[in-house]
């Protein structure tokens, strides 16, 4: 991942943007959480608003993986679904702390 | 807003990324930046801090951004504030919902920094300019306060106008009104008028009559032409059924000229420097009332101390009994005979002290003008 293209794509420097990428991993850390216990209690509608809070977050950042994966999550849970995210979470969180390494 | 900087900008999201991102890009380019997590903070920094703009995030827990905004167009302090809500880029119904609720725009998230800076600027701008807009409004009403106090001139104010004034209101809104207009050094207007009714909306016409001439009694336009504009003015702003009967009388002090406009009012009387009162008499509808009105007309020679009366209906009308304007007029020209002595300051109060004495007070609102060429 580009983080120099990223920075330069939102017009700001670098710096600030491994700021902003430290704080989104701590906030989607946090919101991938809420997904985990809304799947253990079957609470569709947390996991739907912990989703939707990675995607803006995600998108915002041009994070475009992690956006596409938060939406098709989003999407599912607001359909009262909660097949796949077994998978799903293991694969946010993996992005996640592929950030952390970089 | 104006001399305030910087300009301020509250962000609400709960995504604390969302929150620094806009603050970074903002805060870089000058905007002081306040932030909030949740919808019962935002609304405390909302009141406390009074930013020039709110960035909105519709989609928080526990108070969303419908019911913030909502909370913040019901209160006073916050309601002028432009929101702008930030909404996924498939949230139709979001974004309707959102203007309907007062937002004035809203930005599809993800969003980039610069789309968030531009919409913020055009948003500062709409809302500078409206607020200009407003400031503009409220100083010109400020005027017709202002105007309003000065409404009546007076004599001494306007020694080059040459007229006396008996004015009595019977009541605070009184119908009668008479402006003075120094067109020219030497071209002076002078407009009585009378109003139907009698209510507190009056004095707000008033206002806008005075405006109205101030605006239309100029050298450029001639008195039928003034009179024609104010009419058709006045035809769209009077309340149905008000109208007024008015005078106005064009003294042109150089060419010896007196031209008079009558909208259904009183006639004038000529008092002659030497000679026999006599009543000007022309026919013409009232003012205010028909787009295509036809004033009555006159123009004619005048010469240095002739002396014009302008007055409403109270003078010559009684009700007790049953006299109209039309018959009570010329039965009143041999007073101005016997007041021809008095000198035209102090005639419009000698005239009214002969007619109703100090025993009968009048039933009507009273205008006297005695104007002297």
């Amino acid at each position: 991942m580009d983080f120099k293209d990223l920075a330069s794509r939102l017009e700001i420097d670098e710096d600030d943007f491994m700021e902003l990428v430290e704080l989104f991993v701590t906030t989607t850390f946090s919101d991938i959480d809420k997904i985990k216990k809304g799947v253990e209690k079957g609470n569709c509608q947390d996991v739907a608003a912990a989703s939707h809070s990675i995607k803006g977050a995600a998108g915002n950042l041009g994070f475009e993986d992690m956006f596409t994966l938060a939406r098709d999550m989003e999407m599912q849970a607001r359909q009262g679904n909660l097949d796949h995210f077994e998978d799903w979470v293991p694969d946010l969180e993996n992005k996640v702390n592929a950030l952390k390494n970089i | 807003m104006g001399k305030k900087q910087p300009y301020t900008v509250l962000a609400v999201d709960d995504n604390l990324l969302n929150l620094k991102l806009i603050e970074k890009s903002l805060s870089k380019e000058g905007y002081k930046i306040f932030s909030a997590d949740n919808g019962p903070d935002a609304r405390v920094i909302a009141v406390k801090e009074k930013p020039d703009l709110i960035l909105l995030d519709i989609e928080m827990p526990g108070e969303n951004g419908f019911d913030v905004i909502k909370k913040l167009k019901d209160n006073s302090q916050t309601n002028a504030i432009p929101v702008i809500f930030l909404t996924g880029v498939s949230e139709v119904d979001s974004k309707l919902k959102g203007f309907d609720l007062g937002a004035v725009d809203y930005i599809t998230k993800p969003f980039h920094p610069l789309e968030v800076l531009a919409r913020v600027r055009i948003h500062l701008k709409l809302s500078i300019a409206t607020n200009s807009l407003i400031a503009g409004q409220a100083s010109k009403l400020r005027q017709v306060t202002e105007a309003q106090v000065s409404m009546l001139p007076t004599p001494e104010d306007n020694p080059e106008a040459l007229f006396g004034v008996y004015y009595k209101a019977l009541e605070e809104a009184g119908g009668d009104f008479y402006d003075i207009l120094n067109i020219s050094e030497k071209i002076t207007g002078y407009f009585v008028a009378d109003f139907s009714g009698h209510d507190i909306k009056i004095s707000y016409m008033t206002a806008s009559v005075k405006a109205l001439l101030a605006q239309n009694c100029t050298p450029v336009y001639s008195p039928a032409e003034s009179m024609k504009m104010i009419n058709d003015v006045l035809v769209e702003i009077l309340p149905d059924g008000k109208y007024l009967t008015a005078c106005y009388m064009h003294i042109n002090r150089t060419t010896k000229k007196l031209t008079i406009i009558n909208a259904g009012h009183p006639p004038v009387v000529c008092l002659p420097v030497d000679g026999d009162p006599y009543l000007i008499k022309t026919q013409g509808d009232v003012l205010g009332m028909f787009k295509d009105a036809h004033f009555g007309t006159r123009s004619i020679d005048v010469s240095r101390g002739d002396r014009f009366f302008v007055y409403s209906d109270g003078l010559v009308e009684s009700a007790k009994n049953k006299i109209t304007w039309a018959s009570g007029a010329d039965s009143l020209l041999p007073v101005y005979q016997q007041i021809a002595e008095v000198p035209y300051d102090k005639a419009p109060a000698e005239l009214v002290n002969h007619l109703f004495g100090k025993d009968c007070p009048p039933e009507d609102d009273i205008v006297v003008l005695c104007v002297k060429v």
